[in-house]
């Protein structure tokens, strides 16, 4: 037990920090984002998202505290647990807006994707680890990263997630990047999946739409990011309207719980408490409350570098530089999104946005980088 | 247990992840303050165009008053039962508002004992483009309707009583040109429309004063902005702005003289079968205030109030005897011999015409070449006549003779000096100029020379000449003050709501007559004595213990229809002014289709002075039809 104790007292305590402020921030938000006036009850997704973070934080301490090398050991159960709960989402999953995400029991549901984000990040880390710098300089261990993070994310793509299928690519090329790999393979490899990407999404819309005969809301919502009046009370409302919110905002804000963008429904209260909680932060508190969110992120990322640098290992290294690549593609690609910088995905940002699974999922990571500094090299 | 392999030296790669990872950083903080600084105005203007709807509440009218604070025109409440679609409980997307409201509708409908009055369509239109706002029902209601609904109606879910300021002319059809009416403006400023997302349409003026001053009576219309959802129901009130009432129209009419002209316009004698057209006009001549102005048949401006049905409404604006037609300003009229009065001055003045010489009348002349004599109105002859005989008996031949002796430039001349033939300057409504015709205009109107018979039948004051009744009565205004030509006007003041001076209208003279004291005595002599001798043309007029001074006119209309001569009507004028020494009155009677001036106008125009002063109308009975 002492032991444990000894190996609190060197946790990162920035870093602890920067999570807790962002965890408090959430839960006044997102009860912000539910709330719709005076006198009118406020729906307990803010409570929930305590409740969640309740967990959270055992898990995080828990996942800290276990050596990261013992849990890395496990990285094969990890990812065939992950590939199994992915197919299995496929087929008994829980279908909504069209796409099957959940699996749930009762009132309890879990996202496999988020478990297959961290499943891919630890397997990948392992596997690297245990490559030579001399094999890692070969193709062949380029092609067994491929052939580790193409079956996850081809199973998130059915669901279909398209976000969540994505975070996978920053996680794997962070991952080889670091790992040594020649970065003139890596530049080939991305522009071949560009290339890919740009043709083989395209025809996977148009078969799509040709079998079920209605748009691909993918394709509309890339197709609004071109164009924003595309289509401006469907697909590209959310990115009107959230625009307008952060805009509004000015330089300070509506002040809490008096944005009206959010109150009012121009943006929906389905999308505003997880997606588009940053567009209720910059409404209500202006580009000084973006700034401090950023800020946040930003000592969470520069934390993990930091302790990517002195990890004690090079899996340790491998495992923070995935971390902070997920977490930096999940900051980027949300608050781009809600400011027009980047097409409508539906990636949630890190420990604000609501939602069960990418909170426990994103402590789970920030435990693990905690996990890497206590355990880091001492001098 | 892992055997990891020593970590020595810190990865440089880690350092370009790091880079990286802050031009990311920076690139959306960069972003963010382009959004929220940069351009918070420009979402901030969005945010408040798609959440904030400007609703316009337009203003109560200001008042029109007469000279001495009587209300000509003011603003009476109206109820309407409107309902309010956002308070029929929750209605969804699926669902058809008009089949929602219509439940309600019935009710209101059985219990107020009306039709309903809405389609599904207005329903449903409303409910898209108004939805916060009472879609009202029935306007205008009677006060036991209003009673029906306080008792058995005002339960139900989201219907409401409305008040709404509507105009109201208390004397109805009193002055009924001169103040105008009003209407929904339909077709208003685009500005306006497009500042407000709501908007309740003003009432615009469309004739006579309302008309005129329509932007001092409109007063200033006030707003209230509310906030809605993305639905456009309305949640909750952002700010509101009273309406300022419009100013106060203090007119120069008299609403006791007003009324005595038009009662007494409505008494015109007039043989059997002959409709009532006509006008009379009353002015000061001390200034040119407009004391009464009437035109009949007239009509009533509460009529275009809201709730009044259509058909009534048709039927004025379809009327073929036109009673929305101010005649005061709007018609046109040969002046007949109430321009011998003119002839005279002219023929005074150019020394042409001296007072006593004699013209020997024995009823016609021949005049050049013309196939047909010139007859005059007494058929048998009026014998050896003066100029003051030649007015009182309105002799043709003495105006033949002596007119084309004075020669048509200078009874033109004359004519302009007195305002004939150009706009009067009058303050409201779109007036006539008249005619007054010279050889010029006679070649190019009727390529035809002028002829001495048009010198003789302008004397008389017929030919082409005309005039509208307005500027008869500012002729003869001239004629009573000794030569000065006043602008007439009807708007006194404009004041504000509270009683400050907006505008104040000041008298102004047009001209001064440029012919002798001495010639203009001489002609109002002769007018006293047309009307004060029992055997002059107007005596009808005259009035007792009050001296006027007048002269009647009889203009003969030949009436065409398709080229083919229908039969002659006669336009019958008064002019005249009283009392003769310092006149307060000036005035001019016009009846389009009547027997003569002198058996139809001058007696209302006695009946006219007469009640003004408050004395007795000398009445006579039994005169010629026929009297010039």
């Amino acid at each position: 037990m002492k032991r444990y104790l000894d190996s609190l007292k060197r946790m990162d305590w920035l870093l602890f920090g920067a999570m807790v402020g962002l965890a408090v921030g959430s839960v006044f938000f997102i009860y912000s984002a539910s709330y719709r006036g005076p006198g009118q009850t406020v729906p307990d997704f803010y409570r929930k998202q305590m409740i969640w973070f309740g967990v959270g934080l055992a898990l995080y301490l828990a996942v800290a505290l276990i050596d990261y090398r013992l849990i890395c050991q496990w990285a094969a159960v990890w990812y065939a647990m992950a590939i199994g709960l992915l197919i299995l989402v496929l087929i008994v999953g829980t279908r909504i807006y069209g796409a099957r995400r959940w699996l749930g029991w009762g009132s309890f549901n879990i996202q496999p994707a988020e478990i297959a984000k961290l499943a891919v990040l630890i397997t990948l880390s392992y596997y690297l680890f245990h490559r030579t710098p001399q094999q890692r300089r070969r193709w062949s261990t380029i092609g067994a990263a491929l052939g580790l993070t193409l079956p996850p994310l081809g199973l998130i793509m059915l669901e279909p997630d398209l976000g969540s299928a994505l975070v996978l690519i920053p996680i794997g090329f962070g991952l080889l990047y670091v790992a040594g790999v020649r970065a003139r393979y890596l530049v080939v490899i991305a522009v071949l999946g560009a290339v890919l990407g740009a043709v083989g999404l395209p025809l996977a819309w148009k078969l799509k739409e040709k079998r079920t005969g209605r748009k691909s809301y993918q394709k509309e919502r890339l197709m609004v990011f071109w164009d924003p009046d595309r289509d401006p009370l469907g697909t590209g409302w959310n990115y009107n309207q959230s625009l307008i919110a952060v805009g509004s905002g000015g330089l300070k804000g509506k002040g809490y719980l008096q944005g009206t963008q959010n109150q009012l429904g121009y943006l929906p209260s389905t999308v505003s408490r997880n997606d588009f909680l940053f567009a209720v932060i910059a409404e209500e508190k202006g580009f000084v409350g973006s700034a401090c969110v950023v800020g946040l992120y930003a000592v969470i990322l520069f934390s993990g570098l930091r302790i990517a640098a002195n990890a004690r290992d090079r899996l340790g290294m491998l495992l923070a530089t995935g971390i902070v690549a997920m977490l930096f593609f999940h900051v980027f690609i949300n608050v781009g999104m809600t400011i027009g910088l980047m097409p409508v995905t539906g990636l949630p940002l890190p420990l604000l946005s609501y939602g069960g699974s990418f909170v426990l999922a994103s402590m789970t990571a920030l435990g693990l980088l905690q996990n890497v500094w206590i355990h880091r090299r001492v001098y | 247990m892992i055997i990891s392999a020593p970590f020595r030296d810190s990865n440089p790669r880690l350092a370009v992840i790091a880079v990286l990872i802050g031009l990311g950083l920076s690139l959306l903080l960069a972003d963010l303050w382009r959004v929220q600084v940069v351009n918070a105005e420009v979402y901030g203007g969005r945010d408040q165009e798609q959440s904030l709807r400007r609703v316009r509440i337009p203003a109560a009218r200001g008042e029109i008053t007469d000279r001495n604070g009587v209300v000509l025109a003011n603003n009476r409440p109206s109820y309407d039962v409107a309902l309010n679609l956002d308070q029929l409980g929750p209605v969804s997307k699926k669902q058809d508002i008009a089949a929602v409201a219509e439940a309600d509708l019935t009710a209101l409908s059985r219990a107020l004992n009306l039709p309903v009055p809405l389609t599904d369509r207005e329903v449903r239109n409303h409910y898209r483009l108004r939805r916060p706002l009472p879609l009202p029902v029935w306007k205008n209601l009677s006060t036991e309707v209003v009673a029906a609904f306080e008792e058995r109606a005002s339960h139900l879910p989201g219907v409401d009583l409305i008040v709404t300021p509507v105009r109201q002319y208390p004397f109805r059809s009193r002055a009924a040109h001169v103040l105008g009416y009003v209407g929904k403006a339909y077709t208003n400023d685009e500005e306006d429309v497009e500042r407000f997302y709501y908007y309740e349409p003003d009432s615009v003026g469309k004739q006579g004063v309302e008309s005129s001053c329509d932007e001092f009576l409109r007063g200033a219309p006030g707003g209230y902005t509310i906030r809605v959802n993305p639905t456009g129901r309305k949640v909750g009130d952002v700010g509101q702005k009273a309406a300022e009432v419009g100013d106060r129209v203090t007119l120069t009419l008299d609403e006791r003289i007003q009324k005595i002209v038009e009662e007494a316009l409505e008494r015109a004698p007039l043989s059997a079968g002959k409709q009532l057209r006509g006008a009379a006009v009353a002015l000061d001549p001390r200034n040119g205030e407009v004391l009464a102005m009437a035109s009949v048949p007239s009509f009533d401006p509460n009529l275009f109030n809201p709730g009044v049905p259509p058909a009534l409404v048709n039927e004025v604006l379809t009327d073929p005897r036109s009673p929305m037609l101010n005649r005061a300003i709007g018609a046109r009229y040969a002046p007949g011999s109430t321009f011998k009065a003119v002839t005279l001055l002219a023929g005074l003045d150019s020394g042409r015409i001296s007072p006593h010489d004699p013209v020997v009348c024995d009823g016609a002349m021949q005049i050049g070449k013309w196939p047909r004599p010139f007859r005059c109105w007494n058929t048998r002859g009026h014998g050896a006549v003066d100029a003051l005989s030649a007015i009182k008996e309105s002799c043709d031949i003495y105006f033949y003779q002596k007119g084309m002796a004075t020669g048509v430039d200078a009874i033109d001349r004359t004519a302009l000096e007195l305002g004939l033939g150009q706009a009067t300057g009058f303050d409201i409504g779109r007036e006539l100029t008249g005619l007054v015709p010279t050889p010029a205009w006679k070649q190019t109107h009727k390529n035809e020379r002028w002829w001495d018979g048009d010198t003789a039948q302008l004397a008389i004051g017929q030919s082409f000449l005309l005039a509208t009744p307005l500027q008869m009565a500012c002729l003869a205004a001239t004629l009573g003050n000794r030569g000065t030509l006043w602008r007439p006007f009807v708007i006194k003041r404009i004041e504000t709501c509270e009683g400050q001076m907006v505008r104040q209208t000041t008298p102004q003279s047009r001209n001064r007559l440029r012919e002798s004291p001495q010639n203009i005595e001489f002609v109002r002599q002769a007018m006293l004595g047309a009307i004060q001798s029992a055997d002059g043309t107007g005596h009808a007029a005259a009035v007792k213990e009050l001296a006027v001074a007048g002269k009647t006119g009889t203009a003969e209309y030949d009436v065409y229809d398709k080229g083919a001569l229908q039969g002659r009507i006669k336009r019958a004028w008064f002019i005249g002014f009283a009392p003769y020494d310092n006149p307060q009155v000036a005035l001019a009677v016009v009846i389009e289709d009547a027997d003569s001036g002198g058996h139809s106008a001058a007696p209302v125009a006695g009946a006219i002075l007469a009640g003004i002063f408050q004395k007795k109308a000398e009445t006579v009975t039994g005169g010629p039809a026929n009297l010039d």
